[in-house]
């Protein structure tokens, strides 16, 4: 991979999560919870993902982007007001924008079509002559008072409205300053036209994204020559100095024959990290001081004019300075500028707001193949141990003894390790489960249905190798919940419900497994139509008595489906069943719960890890075997008259009133030729992947363990049989059982046929 | 990855040599990642005889291919004395049954002889060549062949 494909890599990395970061925001504000903070973080993550767009030459998407980015902009300089409905759309548009990226990265298309829509429907709220409506809202919200205000101010002042939004709130405050001098003014034309003043204040967040001030002014010097002036004032002293924070600020002088746009080129990559201020002409220092004094102490007699009274920036060369927040106001030194100088009215410095939000914790980003390396080399630890503690207990050396108790300490330590090494995979479910909203969206739509998802648990963590594999039952679970479960919004008025349905998505720990719960509150399972479906497909016998509980439970059988039509969302020949094997691949289960006329919950009950695995370690045939607990019902010693002959050579085990196919494994993996007398040896019953049970013989049980599983593919192949393998406490390799195989394998009419070479080579 | 059966043809190759009942092999010397002693393998259902099982090496399970059985020659029962080579062969780590290792050879390609033409088709595909050195017939094995091939079992 070459630099810019890492890069790439990177930067799509950032996407995601800069994504997820949108829709939490525009969420948010949808919920009616989103502050001017979330404006500014959804405002930022559009922005950062267009700049690095750009970077990488992405057209569709910077385009896309872009149009997005203005009207986020407009939300946050109050052009446009920020209303739930306005938070619907740009949910859509985030959906849309989510498109773009995949289809950059390679994943999917995009439907240019509708992402032209999009973006002419995202400019309707910018442009006001197109769209009279995104006023309205407000106005409607709230009544009289609305009106009258929306008459009396009718487009605030873009400029000093966006900063005083993107105030940081680091102990001072920086208000751009327009004085209107009436000889300054008058002198306007004298002003020469190449020399500009820039005032720069950074936010901390400018150095967090490794960006310098060094940087910007020496691309500002490219532009012409500059003086370039350092506040310090605001500098604390240095046992209060947070190493973080920005505390300098700057005004340069340039001498450039460029226009306002070069300069406000060079501040691109740095847009929202720091306050700008670019204007036309120097800047006298006495303003500036004036100015700095205005902002801390405004005379009372100063006038405060509206923004809206301003006249243009650029026609009147102001002098906008940083206020530094030590106090120095001696009002005689003021000068007369500084009394027409127009301190905006509302500028209360934000000193007490410390929480900057900030990229939060600290995060290595580290390749998993390491991680997954680590695991492999703690496993050995593990064994090792183990097998240390074996022989030990072969010698007979007293536990008192301080070998006996060096290891036990071992041991702990040993668990201790693999707990914390485990534990470095396990990430919060956050990373499904925020994909979620928008399928909810989407169904929804395409239903017809109106939806709301609600998410409990995101912070539960699994590890990633089920982490991966939770999407797509989730997914199908989700879809359903909707297409199948929520009523109409007509149907749920009628039955004196909520229009809109409620769809839970939760995620908790229980007894050392995770489980996912998946419930609505819609109509619930209609059983009898469940049956009638199930009977008219030959899926049951039409004279079976079946509690409620099997009933519901039949949506999992291969082939049913309960809805009506064929939809855009169901329908596509992928029904329960194949959510079922999926989770039964992950070691789980999953059950039903319903109640007509109140809704269905789905619960999902998995391993917490793929990496180690609960299972019988059971001897057959002089082989050490792992029996997957999660397939074992029950273990039994059969007693002679529960073991009946069927047909020539098979027989069946009696297990309350019901007959199970007895499955030698010793014989169905080609270790012995001939079978024992099951009552010689314990039977485990156990269920397969489709529900069918059989009763596995084997000689002996050692007990139940839990086992790291190893990979016979990575140096071999799949085994029929097997599921994987395992290493023993006594070093040795021992094959875990794949039972469904097991039960297949023995169902075939001509058995595979075993090599008689094959001998534990002892 | 570096394949070690491809080196150009006047370069110098070492190889190691074993053997396998009365006949010496050998194998390409940056295949081979250890010499092991013998221990017990965990057989494997559903397997071709050749097949030994399956050993545990600090941590990763490794199939052991039983060379004599892959060559089609009656299998001898191994002993203390036995060992297995562990040879990378692709993305595979793989455990080689030989009856003891001889020798270290340094040879140049201009001294491996095509394989004879035997009527037996194992031999054919897996002996890469034949070196002769000090009236010894050592047979160099083709790693990327003697490995079955990974079957995909229907699901």
């Amino acid at each position: 991979m070459d630099e810019l494909e890492a890069i790439k890599v990177t930067f799509f990395q950032e996407c995601e999560e800069l994504l997820a970061d949108l829709e939490g925001g525009l969420l948010a504000m949808q919920e009616g919870i989103g502050d001017i903070e979330t404006v500014n973080a959804v405002f930022r993550a559009v922005h950062s993902i267009k700049g690095g767009a750009g970077a990488f030459g992405l057209e569709p998407l910077v385009r896309f982007a872009h149009v997005f980015e203005t009207l986020l902009d407009a939300v946050r300089s109050n052009e446009v007001p920020n209303t739930v409905e306005l938070a619907a759309v740009m949910l859509r548009a985030s959906d849309v924008l989510a498109d773009h990226v995949s289809a950059a990265r390679g994943l999917g298309d995009v439907d240019m079509a509708a992402s032209a829509a999009m973006a002419a429907e995202l400019k309707t709220w910018t442009d006001p002559s197109a769209a009279p409506a995104p006023a309205a809202p407000v106005a409607e919200a709230v009544e009289t008072v609305a009106a009258t205000v929306a008459a009396a101010a009718p487009t605030p002042a873009p400029a000093a409205t966006s900063d005083d939004l993107d105030d940081d709130d680091l102990g001072f405050d920086f208000q751009p300053m327009t004085i209107t001098v009436d000889e300054q003014a008058a002198d306007a034309e004298l002003i020469p036209s190449h020399i500009w003043t820039v005032s720069i204040r950074p936010k901390s967040d400018l150095y967090r994204k490794a960006n310098e001030t060094a940087l910007l002014l020496r691309e500002l010097s490219r532009l012409g020559p500059i003086v370039a002036t350092m506040d310090e004032s605001a500098l604390p002293p240095l046992e209060f100095l947070d190493v973080e924070a920005a505390y300098v600020t700057w005004s340069v002088r340039v001498e450039t024959d460029h226009g306002e746009e070069a300069i406000r080129e060079v501040f691109e990559f740095v847009d929202g990290d720091c306050d700008l201020e670019i204007v036309r002409g120097e800047a006298p220092v006495e303003a500036a001081l004036a100015n700095l004094l205005n902002a801390i102490d405004p005379p009372a007699a100063a006038p405060a004019p509206p923004p809206a009274e301003m006249p243009p920036v650029a026609e009147v060369a102001p002098a906008p300075v940083e206020a530094p927040t030590e106090a120095a106001p001696p009002v005689q030194a003021a000068p007369a500028a500084a009394a027409v100088a127009a301190a905006p009215a509302a500028a209360p410095v934000k000193a007490t707001q410390v929480d900057v939000p900030g990229p939060g914790q600290s995060v290595i980003r580290v390749d998993p193949e390491r991680i997954d390396r680590l695991i492999d080399l703690v496993g050995e630890l593990v064994i090792n141990q183990a097998m240390l503690a074996q022989r030990v207990g072969e010698y007979g050396i007293a536990p008192s003894s301080n070998l006996a108790m060096g290891l036990d300490e071992l041991e702990q330590l040993t668990r201790e390790i693999q707990d914390s090494v485990m534990a470095i995979r396990a990430q919060p479910v956050k990373s499904v489960f925020q994909r979620m909203p928008r399928l909810v969206r989407e169904v929804a739509n395409m239903t017809g249905k109106q939806a709301r998802l609600v998410m409990d648990g995101e912070n539960t963590e699994v590890d990633k190798t089920v982490i991966e594999r939770l999407s797509d039952p989730i997914t199908h679970m989700l879809r359903n919940a909707i297409d199948h479960g929520l009523e109409s919004p007509e149907e749920r008025k009628a039955a004196g419900k909520n229009p809109e349905g409620v769809v839970r998505l939760a995620a908790l720990h229980r007894s050392g497994r995770i489980v996912i719960e998946v419930q609505d509150d819609g109509k619930g399972i209609n059983r009898e139509r469940v049956l009638s479906i199930a009977v008219k497909k030959g899926l049951i016998s039409p004279d079976l008595q079946l509690t409620d509980e099997e009933i519901d439970n039949l949506i999992f059988l291969p082939g049913f489906s309960t809805a009506d039509k064929i939809s855009d969302v169901s329908g596509r020949g992928v029904g329960m069943d194949v959510v079922k094997r999926s989770v039964q691949a992950l070691g789980g289960r999953i059950s039903i719960a319903s109640r007509p006329g109140l809704g269905s919950t789905f619960t999902l009950s998995l391993p917490l890890t793929l990496a180690v695995l609960d299972g019988m370690v059971v001897d057959v045939a002089g082989e050490t075997l792992v029996v997957p607990l999660a397939a074992i019902v029950e273990s039994l010693r059969p007693k002679p008259e529960e073991v009946r002959p069927l047909g020539p050579v098979g027989s069946v085990l009696a297990v309350r009133d019901s007959f199970v196919p007895l499955i030698d494994v010793g014989l169905t993996l080609g270790y012995r030729t001939t079978s024992p007398s099951p009552t010689e040896g314990v039977v485990l019953l156990v269920e397969g992947e489709d529900g069918s049970r059989a009763a596995l013989v084997a000689d002996a049980i050692h007990g139940q363990r839990q086992v790291v599983i190893k990979s016979l593919e990575q140096n071999y192949q799949q085994v029929e049989g097997v599921a994987a393998a395992t290493i023993l406490g006594d070093g040795r390799v021992a094959l875990i059982l794949d039972v469904d195989a097991v039960i297949n394998l023995r169902r075939r009419e001509s058995p595979r046929p075993v090599e008689p070479t094959l001998i534990a080579a002892e | 990855m570096f394949d070690p059966t491809t080196v150009a043809s006047t370069e110098r190759r070492e190889l190691i040599s074993f053997r396998v009942g009365d006949q010496e092999y050998c194998v390409n010397i940056m295949a081979v990642r250890e010499i092991r002693g013998w221990s017990p393998a965990t057989a494997l259902p559903q397997t071709p005889g050749y097949m030994r099982g399956v050993i545990n090496l600090r941590g990763a399970v490794l199939p052991i291919m039983d060379l004599a059985a892959r060559l089609g020659m009656p299998m001898v029962e191994p002993n203390v004395r036995s060992v297995f080579i562990v040879v990378q062969a692709g993305d595979r780590t793989v455990g080689l049954l030989v009856d003891a290792v001889s020798d270290i050879l340094s040879i140049n390609d201009d001294m491996v002889q095509p394989t004879p033409d035997v009527a037996c088709d194992t031999v054919r595909s897996f002996v890469r060549g034949i070196i002769s050195i000090e009236d010894r017939m050592i047979s160099e094995i083709s790693l990327d062949r003697i490995l079955p091939e990974r079957e995909a079992l229907a699901a």
